[in-house]
């Protein structure tokens, strides 16, 4: 029925080309400006099949982005009143910055984001490799893997509450139990240790995503190059390093990226689990921006912050489309 | 000979290395992934009382299914609310899908096939709203929703849930549509054809996985979503389950069998909605994304 998808299959060495089909348009050399709107214009009925999207894009976000921008640079009374707001200028920048609990809560934020993101990766990746192979019960062990990230973060949330709970939480109790410790410990109302703790529901969550993209990543590896390899008598250490994992670069990086800025961003787990507390030590930015502004009602602050949030991720979004359009400039093969 | 027969002895000890490795490997991920959730059925089938028993009772001793009467009883508050959050969650979750649809499917074969001035600048600026967090624009939203007066109805969710799952949702069709041979649409075109026809009688056919994958991903995400919610909506009639069920406990902090209940009903739809279509998925992120 779908003859195309045969035919790929069989196109040799298949690159990581996420944005396809640029690749072999030639750029027309040196279009005039009226060139430009003589296209536009007769390629109008094109923008229809874009347009609603675009313009659900553009008042939820274009919108909020400019807003955001605005109230940063104002003093904005609590009820939100925006009539009397005042302009302040760079006032709530320096407010953020001259601030402790800054610091605290982006050391939480980045240990938060590198640690979640690289473990969630590599057991996601060891998994996708585990499960490669047929074996008996395989299906069943995937579908299991895939559930904790399609549940809501929120029932992870209180399922993990539970668990962690300081007089009848399971791990506390089996601890007590083996005799590692003389009473349960207090996982998520402690300051040393709260951080750690939401991290594993966290990773909990998020590593099938990582093998669920690492699993069809790996269908692209081609099934000769391995034989080959082992032909030649490479080990499989040897095979899954020299063959295995340069055709999976490129989804790899897609995927760091996309778990890194969904770590980033954040906020359920903490929120409904800790709050940010005790004492901010479970406070990564978005819980911070969220309880400054609808908490504490300090919108010109919380403003701010997200403006910083915005450029941060601006950066990272640059090498995320970088890693999207990287097949647009190599050539297949390549 | 003896040298040989040595040296593919090494190889097949080593890779019996690496088969164990990979099995207590697997077994470590099971007992992490699955212990949560057997107790949180185990939790949620004991009475309050045997949930807060010292030592624990492992299997519960008079299993009972008191919390999942409790939640789904129209009769009683508890039930009556939990029900309405079920059906809130339910509306804004298939209305978000269905024009998720709507919007995604035009965009990205528009993406995948016109060559029109600034495709990839849109492109991009649609993929790059996956990077930003709800919280960023959670206030202007809030001005934007108040304004147009849609603080406190389900409009103002369906709006904001639109926006992310239109990304990966155009992505992963642009993907599909780019393995749809364009010699398809200009047989149809020669044959008389117009362009929508062509579109909407050849490549959507074709495209069904991926669009089944879309609307899977934009149900999930809708059904999950929690922080919209959590602000837009604050009469008790309107929300939905996420903010519904954190709501009621943290009104009863104790009642974690009801508490386990309730988070074993709000992901059964979702786990099984994923667990029947998740071939879909799968194939289209392998033919739409990863692959080409």
């Amino acid at each position: 029925m779908l003859p195309s998808y045969i035919a790929h299959q069989d196109r040799g060495l298949p690159t990581m080309t996420i944005v396809t089909g640029e690749a072999s348009q030639v750029r027309q050399p040196r279009t005039t400006r009226l060139d430009l709107l003589r296209q536009t214009w007769s390629s109008r009925a094109d923008y229809l099949y874009v347009l609603p999207a675009i313009v659900v894009m553009l008042v939820v976000i274009a919108y909020p982005i400019y807003y955001t921008v605005e109230l940063s640079l104002f003093k904005t009374p609590p009820g939100l009143q925006l009539k009397d707001k005042s302009f302040i200028g760079l006032n709530n920048y320096t407010t953020i910055l001259m601030s402790n609990v800054f610091w605290r809560v982006t050391l939480n934020t980045v240990i938060w984001t590198l640690a979640s993101t690289i473990i969630a990766f590599v057991l996601g990746f060891a998994l996708a490799l585990a499960l490669h192979r047929e074996f008996f019960g395989r299906g069943m062990l995937r579908a299991i893997f895939i559930i904790p990230w399609v549940i809501s973060a929120v029932a992870a949330s209180y399922i993990w509450k539970w668990i962690y709970h300081s007089d009848f939480g399971i791990i506390g109790v089996v601890l007590v139990q083996l005799g590692l410790v003389d009473r349960p410990p207090n996982f998520i109302d402690s300051v040393s240790t709260v951080l750690a703790s939401l991290i594993v529901v966290n990773i909990w969550r998020e590593f099938p995503f990582a093998m669920i993209m690492m699993m069809a990543g790996l269908q692209t590896v081609p099934e000769q190059l391995l034989r080959a390899a082992q032909v030649d008598g490479a080990s499989a250490w040897q095979r899954f390093w020299h063959v295995t994992f340069p055709h999976l670069r490129g989804v790899s990086t897609v995927t760091v990226l996309l778990l890194a800025v969904a770590n980033f961003n954040s906020f359920i787990i903490p929120w409904i689990m800790t709050g940010g507390g005790p004492s901010n030590a479970s406070h990564i930015w978005i819980t911070h921006i969220y309880e400054l502004a609808f908490g504490r009602q300090r919108w010109g602050v919380a403003s701010a912050y997200s403006v910083l949030l915005f450029v941060i991720l601006m950066t990272l979004g640059y090498f995320y489309v970088r890693a999207l359009s990287q097949g647009d400039q190599r050539e297949p093969g390549a | 000979m003896n040298a040989k027969s040595g040296v593919s002895t090494l190889r097949r000890r080593r890779m019996d290395g690496w088969r164990w490795g990979g099995r207590i490997f697997l077994l470590f991920m099971l007992i992490y992934t699955a212990v949560p959730m057997v107790w949180m059925l185990l939790t949620s089938i004991k009475s309050g009382f045997a949930a807060m028993a010292f030592p624990p009772e492992w299997w519960p001793s008079e299993p009972t299914l008191a919390s999942y009467r409790n939640l789904l009883d129209p009769e009683n508050s508890v039930g009556r609310d939990f029900l309405r959050f079920f059906w809130n969650s339910l509306v804004v979750s298939t209305l978000t899908t269905i024009l998720a649809v709507l919007v995604a499917v035009p965009a990205a074969y528009a993406f995948s096939r016109f060559r029109f001035p600034g495709r990839r600048f849109l492109f991009f600026s649609v993929l790059l709203r996956n990077m930003f967090p709800a919280v960023i624009f959670l206030v202007p939203l809030f001005i934007l929703m108040r304004f147009l007066g849609l603080v406190n109805t389900h409009g103002s969710l369906v709006l904001t849930y639109l926006t992310f799952g239109l990304p990966l949702a155009i992505w992963l069709l642009k993907g599909f549509y780019d393995n749809i041979p364009v010699q398809l649409e200009q047989a149809a075109r020669i044959d008389g054809a117009t362009r929508l026809q062509a579109f909407v009688l050849i490549v959507m056919p074709l495209s069904v996985p991926g669009i089944i994958a879309t609307a899977i991903y934009s149900f999930i995400g809708a059904w999950n979503e929690y922080i919209y919610a959590y602000t837009f909506l604050s009469k008790n009639e309107q929300l939905t389950l996420p903010v519904g069920v954190q709501r009621f406990f943290s009104e009863n902090t104790t009642d974690f069998p009801g508490l386990m209940a309730a988070s074993f009903m709000m992901s059964v739809p979702v786990v099984v909605l994923f667990l029947v279509l998740q071939k879909y998925f799968v194939r289209a992120l392998t033919e739409g994304a990863v692959k080409h």
